[in-house]
């Protein structure tokens, strides 16, 4: 008789057990967890997609400049020793046009479009 | 929507894409970081970690394996090192929780205990205690369903370790709902023997 009780409690407990196992552990994420990772990793996407386009331009922008120089040196016989006194001589305004045309690059190809994206999400 | 034709519309930028790859596999990445890292505060960061990662290294799957066994991995991957980080100076708790393999004595038996559910929970939180990996391969196979073959590339550990630590834990569990039932001197799972 207790053998038989025994038994039944062993085959009893395999099926609890089996029960438990398959129960959902206490731990929760928050109601809108997908879209919230969706929305973070869509900003993130269009984030980078932004500045890879912007990189594309500044290449872009680069190289014309490299070929307009190369193409002064052969066929204008332009004076790289002239050429590079009046830069070092003007280094504060180069660098600073410089710069003021990359931010306005920047600016335009990444900072006002990611703006307007997330004013977008925003109406949407 | 089959597992190829959803990566390439996340890929392709379709935020409603992920939005949908993050819906149907967050409660699998639920299960796994929570029962490896435990923590209830730490398990929406270490969630929105792993699929931050899946994101990113999307381009990377090539579809050898089910989507679900790849974010496992990912989440299993992701969960062990923030346990890593979290118990760098005490790496044996991590390892191994000798309290319930060596089978110590649980004052908490002593308790009367005769409904069903508190046993459950009792029994709910023994898997918690349970070395991590004992949970994590109770979790995959119970829960989520996955093969051995699945759990050996989720978790990079050999088929016969995995046998042995699922074969392992019921033990544990089992024996400790077994005194349980014993303690109450009564078929408490009569509703089991309908």
């Amino acid at each position: 008789m207790c053998i038989m009780q025994n038994k039944n409690i062993q085959t009893n407990s395999e099926t609890f057990l089996n029960e438990v196992l398959k129960s959902e552990p206490k731990y929760t994420l928050p109601e809108n967890f997908a879209d919230m990772v969706a929305g973070k990793m869509a900003r993130r996407f269009a984030w980078e997609l932004y500045v890879k386009e912007f990189l594309v331009y500044l290449g872009a922008v680069t190289g014309i400049l490299a070929v307009a120089v190369i193409m002064a040196f052969i066929w204008f016989a332009a004076d790289l020793k002239a050429w590079t006194d009046f830069l070092l001589a003007n280094i504060s305004w180069v660098a600073g046009i410089n710069i003021l045309g990359l931010f306005i690059l920047f600016a335009d190809r990444v900072l006002l479009r990611y703006l307007f994206y997330k004013i977008s999400l925003r109406q949407v | 929507m089959n597992d190829a034709e959803l990566v390439q519309q996340v890929l392709d930028g379709n935020e409603n894409a992920f939005r949908f790859l993050v819906a149907k596999h967050e409660r699998l990445v639920l299960h796994v970081v929570g029962r490896i890292i435990q923590s209830q505060d730490d398990v929406k960061d270490v969630c929105q970690e792993v699929f931050i990662k899946v994101f990113r290294k999307l381009k990377r799957f090539r579809g050898d394996s089910r989507l679900s066994t790849w974010i496992a991995t990912i989440a299993y991957n992701t969960s062990i090192s923030h346990i890593r980080k979290r118990t760098r100076q005490a790496e044996h708790s991590y390892d191994e929780q000798p309290g319930l393999i060596l089978g110590q004595e649980d004052t908490s038996l002593n308790q009367k205990m005769v409904e069903q559910e508190e046993i459950k929970h009792y029994l709910l939180q023994l898997i918690e205690e349970l070395p991590v990996h004992y949970r994590t391969v109770l979790t995959l196979f119970h829960l989520e369903e996955f093969s051995y073959r699945e759990i050996e590339q989720i978790t990079g550990m050999p088929e016969g370790t995995i046998k042995s630590y699922l074969s392992r834990a019921r033990k544990i569990l089992k024996e400790k709902l077994e005194r349980v039932a014993e303690l109450e001197k009564t078929n408490i799972f009569v509703h089991y023997a309908e």
